[in-house]
């Protein structure tokens, strides 16, 4: 037991430490000229290969850092009161507008880096109206399924509208009783807000500084999400309880498979445990057809106090070109976030049209550095519903009760005139 | 000064130095931030941060989730410290029987998970309580029982990670008891056994008496380990499912860390260290009851 006494010390010293920002200096670079990049998830792990040849053409070294998605936020606020971020990272659109505010993060001022851009990705990299950061990547939620699952229950594809989509769900259910239909974590939120926004629901309210979960729409898009577990259609399951999830898609332990264009990747590398035929891709299925979907979609930003911030334009600018977007692409899945390079014959592969369906409807996102962590929240309380601790009413309620704790502060900067 | 008073300070000032500036200074820091409502917002701008006095208490104590991680704790501590203490005692004893060969080898045996990484160990264990692949549903499945959804259901997720905590730590107190039983008296247990005393008899009498301070102590060390339980929560559940293993610590992390509300975590290490000071001063207390302190 005593290695426990260490890491309480630590993690109070540590708390405040960082928060003083005095005993800053811990993870600097190793080597001084080179200019430090992070990234998450397979763009952090696949991102050297393509700054192998940025090396090449500018002699400027990059050092890498992968991050896990799971511990990113954490570790780039961390690394900001700390000043310790690198040069450039790569992060999630939807934190753009929460570390830009936190000064995190500098504008973008070449009008080049933001033309030629979807607009539904631009407007998530602004923060009171200014760029902060370039958009890299698309990762748009779409529907991984057997073909011979679903053949065998005399589908095609799977149905894109919710009602006759659950219809399909519990055909298939009703031939293999002892597997699931579709995969969808209880700690993962990007599927229940699929289902959210493809019901349009706004999700928060008052200029954004209170929840709005008990609202109709979304109560719609609950009830959906819930019905799939009560049904028997989707595991009560953590993605911490099935390790492989791919191997169990192609024991078909489930048919269809909500992910995003990263799964190509996987499913190309491991095609021995699913092959090509057994498997295809449509987009979501909405309540009256596909709309918009959530999306963990990239971008890349130059930090503030960058200690090279020519040498990280540079990179940021070499990233983000057609070429290199298309490199990605054929590496890991992600799509590029440049229209130009969607007119290419690697983007007109036919295995690519829905995710080029998908990249036109732009998804709306609330605005606010708190949405991160009620997302989250959110998604605690629905598996509390789907685990029965708690009724749908019930929920909701619990749902704007946490959104409205979590922006309080928000709420009493707005109030004061502070923020907008 | 005389010189001998000089001579002193110049040997501990160092020291004394190095413990201001890295514990005594972050915890006089920890303690101011705990009144105020330093977030991410003051991380952007000084000027957001305010002083908030006993604010970051009342909200923790209108945190239902604060409730949930306290009680979770205290289940963690309630239920793991017996299974820990058990375990240890149990191999210690059956190791120190006469009749066992071979015994450096299974002390390193028993001992090497105490002494192996949490985290590679916490994802081998969750393979193993995988519901429809794990080993441990195969075992029940090979004997004709229902598999359990060991870390999926949230009654089970406590019980289930303590199971693997126990495996990891009791090797750490076995080595303690091992040491303690080798103290117990040959002749008083002689004795216990002319006067026609059973062998659970002349542990309740004998044995324990002998080794009751190093339980004791054992036990109280046990309970302040599992008041600050995180890395298993963190690897196998990530504090699911339904939060049913987020921990008090786990729950400072969160605030903390990831979004970065040191002023409320701060309050919250405070109750913490409240709580593990309560848990040391009874252990004072008792010790200095005994005299074995």
């Amino acid at each position: 037991m005593a290695s426990y006494v260490p890491s309480r010390r630590a993690a109070i010293v540590g708390a405040v430490a960082a928060a003083s920002g005095g005993l800053a200096g811990c993870g600097r670079r190793r080597s001084p000229g080179a200019i430090g990049f992070w990234a998450m998830s397979y763009e952090g792990d696949y991102s050297p290969i393509l700054t192998t040849a940025f090396t090449a053409a500018t002699g400027v070294p990059v050092d890498h850092q992968s991050l896990p998605s799971t511990a990113a936020h954490e570790k780039l606020l961390t690394a900001l009161a700390g000043d310790a971020l690198p040069d450039v990272v790569a992060l999630p659109n939807e934190w753009v507008g929460e570390f830009a505010m936190a000064g995190a993060l500098a504008p973008v001022t070449d009008p080049a880096l933001t033309a030629d851009l979807f607009p539904g990705a631009a407007a998530l990299t602004r923060y009171r109206g200014r760029p902060y950061a370039v958009p890299w990547s698309l990762s748009p939620q779409l529907q991984y399924y057997r073909r011979d699952l679903l053949a065998a229950v005399g589908f095609d594809a799977p149905p894109d509208r919710w009602g006759e989509w659950r219809a399909a769900a519990i055909a298939l259910k009703r031939r293999r009783p002892d597997d699931y239909v579709v995969l969808m974590y209880l700690n993962w939120w990007d599927t229940l807000f699929t289902l959210a926004l493809q019901a349009g629901a706004p999700m928060l309210r008052d200029r954004a500084t209170r929840g709005a979960f008990s609202e109709a729409r979304f109560a719609h898009a609950m009830a959906f999400y819930v019905s799939l577990f009560e049904l028997g259609l989707a595991p009560r399951a953590l993605s911490t309880e099935i390790q492989d999830p791919l191997a169990a898609f192609g024991q078909g332990m489930f048919a269809l498979y909500p992910n995003s264009p990263v799964l190509l990747l996987d499913l190309h590398r491991r095609a021995h445990l699913i092959p090509r035929e057994r498997w295809a891709v449509t987009r979501m299925p909405g309540p009256t057809g596909p709309g918009p979907v959530s999306s963990v979609s990239t971008s890349l930003a130059v930090t503030a106090r960058a200690r090279r911030p020519a040498q990280a334009w540079m990179l940021v600018r070499y990233l983000t070109t057609v070429p290199a977007e298309l490199r990605l692409q054929r590496l890991i899945g992600k799509l590029p976030a440049r229209p130009s390079a969607w007119d290419t014959p690697q983007m007109r592969n036919p295995l690519l049209r829905p995710f080029v369906a998908q990249a036109d409807v732009p998804a709306p996102s609330p605005d606010v550095v708190e949405w991160e962590r009620i997302r989250l929240e959110v998604q605690l309380v629905a598996e509390r519903v789907v685990r029965g601790l708690a009724t749908l009413e019930e929920g909701l309620a619990e749902m704007d009760r946490r959104a409205d704790r979590i922006l309080a502060r928000r709420r009493a900067l707005v109030d004061a005139g502070r923020i907008a | 000064m005389t010189r001998q008073q000089r001579a002193g300070l110049a040997f501990t000032l160092p020291v004394l130095t190095v413990i201001a500036l890295v514990f005594v200074l972050p915890t006089a820091l920890a303690l101011t931030l705990s009144v105020t409502d330093y977030s991410v917002y003051a991380l952007a701008d000084w000027a957001n941060l305010s002083f908030v006095g006993l604010g970051n208490f009342r909200e923790l104590a209108d945190n239902p989730l604060f409730w949930r991680a306290l009680g979770n704790t205290l289940a963690f501590a309630a239920l793991g410290v017996p299974m820990a203490i058990v375990a240890s005692l149990a191999a210690a004893l059956l190791l120190s029987d006469a009749t066992v060969r071979w015994k450096p080898l299974w002390r390193v045996i028993l001992f090497a998970p105490y002494v192996t990484s949490v985290v590679a160990t916490a994802v081998v264990w969750r393979f193993l309580f995988n519901e429809r692949y794990g080993l441990l549903n195969r075992a029940l499945g090979a004997v004709g029982l229902p598999g359990v959804d060991w870390l999926g259901d949230p009654h089970l997720s406590i019980p289930s990670i303590l199971l693997f905590v126990t495996w990891k730590v009791f090797g750490y107190n076995m080595i303690v008891f091992t040491a303690a039983l080798s103290a117990v008296s040959g002749e008083l247990m002689e004795a216990a056994r002319l006067d026609g005393a059973g062998p659970w008899r002349r542990f309740r009498h004998v044995t324990l008496p002998a080794i009751g301070p190093t339980l004791l102590l054992a036990a109280v060390m046990s309970v302040a380990g599992f008041l600050q339980l995180f890395t298993e929560p963190y690897v196998m559940t990530l504090g699911g499912p339904a939060q049913s293993t987020t921990t008090i610590l786990y729950f400072m992390f969160d605030e903390g860390f990831k979004w970065w509300n040191l002023g409320q975590a701060s309050a919250v290490a405070l109750v913490l260290f409240a709580m593990i000071l309560a848990v040391t001063l009874v252990q004072v207390r008792i010790g200095r009851r005994r005299e074995w302190l």
